[in-house]
């Protein structure tokens, strides 16, 4: 099959491919359905029972052992204590049931599966209860025999006015309980009018009532904003919110549904306290930069451990995850947490739950949008006039002559930017999920197709990805179950090939460009110079040459021709997640769970680069066409065995468990043919015959790293108010040498519930308050392969002879380092979790992150002449912050209020760094001598290095007056409208000397904060993000090249005294260094809050979708993007990538307008 | 209890599982790298002992990922060129070194430095590891000899370029990397020659190779032409008279010993049929078969100062000569122009652009700093494009002399000149060199004077390399190089680059504002 791409799909198209795997589900389900028995089937199936004397409760035992069939009552319905007896043998299940309870007054009912058992004349329950129930009921309690209780009923609602399903209702002080069922209704016999009434629904406040008089009773349950009842997922396991000890933030289903983010990371930015969060970049389908209570090590080793389901998933690779099948996001931030995932741990750890059926009625949802975007801010740039007059007025000033007789002539010119934006790029997602099952099946199965278009040269910037999933679990028997999660992905991507890079690309080229060539040279005189006439330059359909600028060249070329030198050039990739697991019980509380995970991909990309010319240095004078396969295989084994256990008021849970971890298994082959008979992608094939010379095969296959760990929890509260948890890993891995393979993991939490302290005040100011501490050792090996090995490296090839040919020779790489050992990252941690009135729920944190033994290949000096540097551990850093969360929830009237909100505070510090290395080199920016981040002791890693200006000269007498306690003028080369550089060495004269600090790239404060209302049918959402503390690099000009273009800043620059003391002047060869230095002139604040979502939604009321079947509609428009408060010049400040806060002409973010429907059946 | 046993049954598996992994775990956690070889299973047998060998040699053709080269760079530094290419900024490290604004951060010295002590290392490694190789007893001495030159070779070009280095004689192992200090001079230069004599005293090491499949290989002839110049920079007139002297043998007559023999036409010695011509001593190699592209431009094995060299945009009619279009770098300056104008060697030299273009034989686009002088020793051409994958502009094959007869010839006459030697072979010597230059068998006599000699030096080896070195150590560069920005006292060497001043025991020159 074959994608078309230049045109979007059509929706009928896209209907059609999205049914057909629906229709796979329907068969599916269908037939999980039709396995089950019918009732006829199950009365006549023959029975064993040979029982003396008996109680009815033994005699029904029996039969559900023997014969799998399952018998649902209410002890309160019946008395099960009396004794019966019988003598059958191979008789009809009928003729036993009517032989035994008959006689009794039992009336009994065949539902779905299962007999349901019931006084003659008493009301059945019309929904069995969860096993839950049933446990209890078995449970050896003071069982009273039915003394005609007082029977009540009554419905169970949602704050919407929709039935809760399955809310349990408990008589209080008792086992005595049902639960409600599809139309939120329950039945339930009490003692009397003294009874309570308990109602309880996960995520809901709990409810009292006394009975009283009444017999019908209406609960409207309120959503419980407090979130302790909620459970929480914590590795392995899970735990109920309100006993957690650990510093753990979340996010659920419920937070971002209905919300057009695109990719995971997209969902936490602004939910969660604790994490920075940056998009790469606005090209479709980028990831993140996540960094998890900052950063933890100075390597490229600073992702978060991702596992989805239980399984690992390589860092960034969670692309394939469609956000509509994801349950919940757990972040674990403390040592404590992250401590059963041991030596992976130390830069966080995220664990991505996906959506599982539940027993009940099938759900079928669909979910889906279509929109627009379009770029949300332009840079403003000169236009042709202005840019011929400050070229004049900086080549005279550099002692060269006017070039542009005229400027005024020239007009606006050619602009660039509007050329390559887009404003109205197509964006759609469908997401169409079945959920549902039994007591024995459940499944959630799901296909999605997402599709966007880029707002940056749209042609080459694209992506599209299709999802589907299937979670099932199997449950055969009470004791065994077992199941799968399995996501697939499929993505195709089209990119710009150059996002935030200075060196070319449609972005750095529209910047940097001057306005005075044209776009496309329609003018055949034009057309006809030698550069057209003489090279194979890029045309237009129409066949006029693209516009070639003389005056600014290098990588920057013209967009528009740039972006055909790479038309139909794509990357693709197959995922699949996906785990299986088996667990037993086979004493009650006794788990033994084995999960066999992997992560297997297939991808990569096809190019055809043509033969082009777009200037004097990017030109290709040989087609090529490369077709790249990639494979990688990651498989992981984990046993693990729980036990929990409640003795009176402690309950103990301890885990113990086991894993092997392979990673890395990676395979790459790829060929790349030469000089191919054609002249654009399509026709380009690997079938045209080449010569053995033209065609070039590569390929690589990376080293296994291998994990082997054992790990061991125990978790333990005394009346849930003296919490404790304690962890111990050890893992094994291959990246260490025989003396530093393993490396063990401890952490030990604890927590103080003082609300429930009798002593405690109780009202209703501070309802809930847990007080917590935790300290734990987490590691990092997330580095290179064999390096504390001396590894041999080829390619040091050298010529002999006159053959033209050429040997291959070999040396060591670098030193090796046998010595290397585990990084470790320890961190205290404090916190404390409340509910205030009620409404007002807060979290707090505080913690101390120290990293010590940080792995990492510092540039060695050159006289080592390695051609590598050798890893270390050298290094020491620490991260300190506090972090508050805070959710108020108020319902006024029908009018439903919510304000969520978090922000995080860090500090990062390099506390040590060993081996005589005193500083780290960071990123480099074009020819600013020296880069222009630096890592030190006492700063925050990669902190802006470089020369602080003073303000600019305004006359010669300033230059002169700027001199040194010796008397020695400073800058004795500087020119009126030169910045005066500091002297911060006192030495006289202005070198390297003289740089300093001068601010963090590292975002200091993040922040989020989310508002709800809801009024009847009308809902509304508003979500900003923000960020600061930072500083930006405005790298968009190319400071190497004296033609490129300004923005429009330049017009303000120093042109006499008093003109400006923040720009300089403009000189060519810039003697002064205003611009080659890196200065303070170069940073800008970082801080920006950002308006991310605003969405406007419509519930149709029930009454009227019922009519077609639907048991939910909602339409929405959404607005992404809308606003940034920023003091920012560039396209966007939130960037992220490799080099936070170095913004090299990324690419924006869009703005997009979106209007989304869902569906429930 | 039926179902007790079932359970049994589950827990087996769940344990098996288990234990299984848990039994194999310390195999499991010993991961064999697969295609990468181990310095501790290396240096096995004869084939690994010459891969060490050509790694050596490779550093001798080393090219920056910068298309920075010694070549390029003193040609840069010289008062022949300027740095040209496509702006102020182009291969900037060129233009710094070329105005002399280069500083201990920036500049071509990191690459030149590193290049030098990565051959040195690994030369280091092989010598460390020789020993105990297995193999040919004649032939383990022969690269052992090999490697000695060289690395006296590299530590000879650090020496002179930043007179101030560690001197390192074998691999240092990491926890030693940073107790590092520089020497004295003296003592690198003490080394070069112990390195070199001993190379030369080795029986096994030959004189002449097989050029068809050695030719690039080093004899006892490039050894004494290597510690002659070596004698030279040092001053020690006798000695090096007396090494070249070996190497020169009769001025204008085959060496009956190493086979040296100047080519009677100068331009031939930059076709590309002549490589390992009876002139070369010493060859830098260059290969078009190794596809280099532009995802790593140090690991061509193609000659990069081709391309750079060739003018920008160059667009010729039918019978102009058959240049490659390139970056425009290095531009001949008017003073060498008008130096060589009328000298013989003035076509094979220089390329006059301007010429061709005012004669409407061309057009080209003027590079930064165009002076429509080329540098036609080593411009691109069509007939030397590869053909093969890669980007031809990185897979040119032209060789590049570091060391030829004709550069022996002078630098002996220099030595005889300065040394108060004798000046009758000096005179003769020069004049071999002057008279090939004619190719028409009349003797073209030049006098055993010093200023006849640095003319003809300049002449002779314009483009090759040399003119920096040689102004320097004459000490004529801060007045031949004053306009382009030279100071006396601090220019006549490069700065310790800023990296191996960091955290390490090294310290700045005092040239450069240091204490060294």
């Amino acid at each position: 099959m074959k994608f078309h791409l230049r045109k979007p799909i059509p929706w009928f198209q896209i209907m059609k491919i999205t049914f057909t795997p629906i229709l796979i589900v329907m068969l599916l389900t269908g037939m999980a359905y039709s396995s089950a028995l019918n009732a006829q089937d199950i009365l006549n199936k023959k029975v064993n029972l040979s029982v003396q004397n008996v109680s009815l409760a033994d005699a029904i035992k029996g039969l559900q052992k023997s014969s799998d069939i399952k018998f649902i009552y209410s002890k309160n319905a019946i008395n099960v204590q009396q004794k019966i007896s019988i003598d059958a043998v191979d008789l009809p299940l009928k003729d036993v049931l009517d032989q035994i309870l008959k006689p009794i007054g039992i009336d009994y009912e065949v539902l779905k599966d299962r007999i349901v058992l019931g006084k003659s004349s008493a009301p059945i329950v019309p929904v069995p209860p969860p096993p839950l129930m049933e446990n209890k009921t078995k449970k050896k309690t003071k069982a009273k025999f039915d003394v005609a209780g007082t029977p009540v009923s009554g419905k169970v609602l949602d704050a919407q006015g929709q039935p809760v399903i399955g809310a349990s209702i408990i008589e209080k002080g008792t086992t005595n309980g049902v639960t409600t069922g599809m139309d939120g209704t329950f039945k339930l016999s009490v003692t009397g009018s003294n009874s309570v009434l308990v109602v309880a629904f996960v995520g809901y406040k709990k409810q009292e009532i006394t009975v009283g008089n009444q017999t019908v009773f209406n609960f409207t349950l309120l959503e419980d904003v407090t979130g302790l009842s909620e459970i929480v997922v914590i590795g392995y396991g899970t735990q109920k919110k309100s006993v957690t000890t650990g510093a753990i933030s979340g996010v659920t289903s419920k937070q971002f549904e209905d919300q057009p983010v695109t990719r995971l990371e997209a969902i936490l930015q602004g939910r969660t306290s604790g994490l920075t969060i940056a998009q790469s970049d606005g090209q479709p389908g980028s990831g993140a930069t996540v960094r998890v209570r900052g950063i933890t090590t100075f390597g490229a080793g600073n992702d978060p451990l991702w596992v989805v389901d239980g399984v690992v998933v390589d860092n960034g690779g969670i692309g394939y995850l469609n956000q509509s099948d994801i349950e919940s996001i757990e972040v674990l931030k403390d040592a404590a947490s992250q401590a059963i995932y041991g030596t992976r741990a130390a830069t966080g750890v995220i664990l991505v739950t996906t959506k599982k059926g539940k027993a009940g009625n099938t759900a079928i949802n669909y979910s889906g949008y279509a929109g627009v975007s379009g770029p949300a801010r332009k840079v403003d740039l000169l236009n042709a006039t202005q840019y011929a007059t400050l070229r004049n007025e900086s080549s005279v000033a550099g002692g060269g002559s006017i070039i542009y007789a005229n400027p005024s002539a020239l007009g606006t010119g050619t602009d660039w930017q509007s050329l390559i934006f887009n404003d109205s790029a197509q964006k759609q997602n469908h997401e169409l999920s079945v959920s549902g099952g039994n007591e024995k099946v459940t499944y959630y199965t799901s296909f999605g197709y997402l599709q966007q278009d880029g707002i940056v040269a749209t042609d080459i910037s694209k992506y599209k990805r299709a999802n589907f999933r299937t979670n099932e679990t199997f449950k055969p028997a009470k004791w065994l179950s077992f199941g799968n999660n399995i996501g697939y992905s499929y993505e195709r991507n089209i990119g710009l090939g150059n996002t935030n890079s200075e060196f070319g690309g449609p972005l750095s080229s529209a910047l940097n460009l001057d306005p005075m060539t044209p776009a496309v040279v329609t003018d055949p005189v034009a057309a006809s110079a030698p550069i057209y006439a003489n090279n194979p330059v890029r045309r237009n359909p129409q066949g006029y040459p693209y516009g070639i600028s003389t005056i600014v060249t290098q990588e920057i070329t013209n967009p528009l021709a740039y972006i055909t030198t790479r038309l139909g050039n794509y990357s693709w990739a197959h995922n699949v997640v996906a785990n299986g697991f088996l667990e037993v019980e086979p004493i009650k509380g006794l788990k033994i769970k084995s999960t066999l995970g992997t992560k297997t991909a297939f991808y990569g990309f096809e190019s055809f680069t043509p033969v082009f010319y777009l200037n004097t240095s990017s030109n290709n004078s040989q087609n090529n066409y490369t077709r790249e396969d990639n494979r990688l295989f990651n498989w992981n084994v984990e046993n693990t065995a729980t036990y929990n256990r409640t003795i009176g008021k402690h309950t103990f849970e301890i885990l113990a468990g086991q894993g092997a971890y392979s990673e890395n298994n990676f395979y790459k082959v790829g060929v790349t043919e030469y000089n191919l008979p054609v002249d654009n992608f399509a026709d380009a094939s690997l079938n045209f015959s080449v010569p053995a010379n033209l065609r070039v095969g590569y390929g690589s296959e990376n080293q296994e790293h291998h994990l082997s760990s054992l790990f061991a929890r125990l978790s333990y509260d005394y009346d849930e108010k003296y919490l404790l948890q304690a962890i111990l890993r050890r893992d094994g891995s291959s990246r260490f040498g025989d003396n530093f393979k393993y490396g063990n993991f401890p952490s030990i939490s604890v927590g103080w519930v003082a609300t429930k302290e009798s002593f405690f005040p109780k009202n209703n100011a501070v309802s809930f308050l847990k007080i917590r501490g935790s300290y734990g050792v987490v590691g990092n090996d997330n580095f290179a392969e064999n390096a504390f090995l001396s590894t041999i490296g080829g390619g040091r090839s050298y010529s002999f002879g006159t053959s033209d040919s050429f040997i291959s020779g070999f040396s060591p790489n670098a030193p090796s380092n046998p010595n290397l050992h585990w990084e470790q990252t320890s961190q205290l941690n404090f916190g404390f979790d409340a509910v205030i009135y009620n409404d007002l729920n807060l979290t707090f944190e505080v913690f101390d992150k120290k990293t010590s033994g940080i792995l990492y290949a510092p540039q060695i000096p050159f006289y080592v002449g390695a051609i590598s540097n050798p890893f270390a551990n050298i290094g020491d850093m620490e991260n300190t912050g506090q972090e508050l969360e805070l959710g108020y929830h108020k319902k006024i009237g029908k009018l439903n209020l919510g304000l969520t909100g978090n922000i995080s505070h860090i500090k990062n510090n390099v506390t040590f760094i060993s081996n005589g290395v005193q500083t780290i080199g960071g990123q480099g920016f074009q020819n600013i001598q020296g880069g222009v981040t630096q890592t030190a002791v006492g700063q925050p890693f990669g902190s802006f290095y470089g020369y602080q200006e003073m303000g600019i000269f305004q006359s010669q007498a300033e230059v002169n007056s700027y001199v040194s306690s010796k008397g020695t003028v400073i800058q004795p080369n500087a020119k009126p409208g030169d910045f005066k550089w500091a002297d911060l060495n006192g030495d006289g004269a202005i070198t390297v000397a003289d740089r300093t600090y001068l601010g963090s790239s590292l975002p200091t404060y993040t922040y989020g904060l989310t508002f709800n209302a809801s009024y009847k049918n009308f809902d509304l959402l508003v979500f900003g993000a923000g960020a600061g503390g930072n500083k930006i690099f405005q790298g968009l000009h190319r400071l190497d090249i004296a033609n490129a273009n300004y923005t429009t800043a330049a017009l303000g620059r120093w042109t006499g005294p008093g003109t400006s003391n923040t720009y300089p002047r403009l000189v060519d060869g810039d003697p002064n260094h205003n611009f080659t230095y890196n200065s303070d002139f170069y940073l800008e604040s970082g801080n920006y809050f950002r308006i991310k979502t605003v969405q406007v939604g419509y519930t149709f009321p029930k009454s009227l979708v019922s009519k077609v079947s639907l048991q939910k509609a909602r339409i929405y428009f959404n607005g992404e993007n809308l606003f940034t408060l920023t003091k920012y010049t560039g396209y966007d400040p939130e960037i992220g990538g490799g080099s936070l806060s170095i913004d090299r002409g990324i690419y924006p973010q869009a703005r997009a307008f979106i209007i989304g429907l869902s569906l429930g059946f | 209890m039926k179902n007790m046993k079932k359970y049994i049954q589950y827990l087996a598996v769940s344990l098996v599982v288990g234990s299984t992994i848990t039994a194999c775990t310390k195999s499991f956690l010993t991961v064999t790298p697969v295609g990468t070889n181990l310095e501790a299973n290396y240096y096995q047998n004869q084939a690994q002992a010459f891969a060490g060998l050509v790694s050596v040699y490779d550093v001798v053709g080393w090219q920056g990922g910068g298309f920075v080269t010694k070549e390029n760079a003193m040609d840069a530094a010289s008062d022949d060129h300027v740095a040209g290419g496509g702006s102020a900024t182009d291969i900037s490290d060129l233009q710094m070194i070329s105005n002399y604004t280069l500083t201990p951060a920036a500049g071509p010295q990191a690459e030149l430095w590193k290049a030098g002590y990565s051959g040195v290392f690994r030369a280091n490694v092989l010598l460390g590891k020789l020993p105990n190789v297995p193999m040919d007893a004649a032939l383990k001495a022969r690269y052992i000899a090999e490697t000695k030159g060289l690395r006296a070779y590299f530590y000879f070009d650090l020496v002179r370029l930043f007179k101030n280095i560690p001197l390192i004689t074998s691999p240092l192992p990491a926890d030693q990397i940073y107790d590092i200090e520089q020497v004295a001079p003296a003592v690198i230069y003490t080394q070069i020659e112990k390195d070199l004599t001993e190379a030369i005293a080795e029986p096994s090491l030959p004189n002449t190779v097989a050029i068809a499949t050695d030719g690039g290989r080093w004899t006892k002839g490039t050894m004494h032409a290597l510690l002659g110049k070596v004698y030279l920079y040092e001053q020690k007139w006798t000695q090096a008279a007396a090494e070249f002297n070996q190497v020169n043998g009769t001025p204008g007559v085959a060496n009956p010993t190493y086979g040296y023999k100047l080519l009677p036409n100068f331009g031939d010695l930059f076709k590309l049929a002549n490589k390992y011509n009876s002139e070369s001593i010493l060859e830098v190699a260059h290969s078009s078969q190794s596809n280099g592209n532009w995802g790593c431009i140090a690991c061509t094995e193609g000659n990069v100062l081709n391309i750079i060299t060739g003018p920008r945009s160059y667009t010729p009619t039918a019978s102009a000569p058959d240049y490659i279009s390139g970056y425009g770098f290095l531009p001949i300056t008017a003073d060498l122009f008008n130096a060589i104008h009328f000298d013989p060697r003035n076509k094979p030299t220089v390329a006059n652009l301007d010429s061709l273009k005012a004669k409407g034989l061309c057009t080209y686009d003027p590079s930064y700093q165009n002076t429509g002088f080329f540098l036609e020793k080593y411009m691109g051409r069509v007939s030397t494009r590869s053909t093969g994958s890669g980007n031809f502009e990185l897979n040119f094959p032209q060789n590049l002399y570091e060391i030829r007869l004709a550069d022996t010839y002078l630098m002996e006459a220099e030595a005889l000149i300065r040394g108060s030697g004798d000046l009758v072979r000096a005179a003769a010597l020069m004049t071999a060199v002057h008279s090939r230059a004619y190719n028409d068998n009349v003797s073209h006599p030049l006098p055993a004077t010093l200023a006849a000699l640095k003319l003809e030096r300049r002449l002779e080896l314009a483009g090759e390399g040399h003119r920096w070195f040689d102004l320097v150590r004459w000490g004529d560069a801060p007045t031949a190089l004053a306009s382009k920005g030279f100071i006396a006292g601090k220019h006549e060497i490069l700065p310790v680059p800023l990296n191996d001043l960091t955290s390490t025991k090294l310290k700045q020159s005092k040239e450069w504002g240091g204490t060294l």
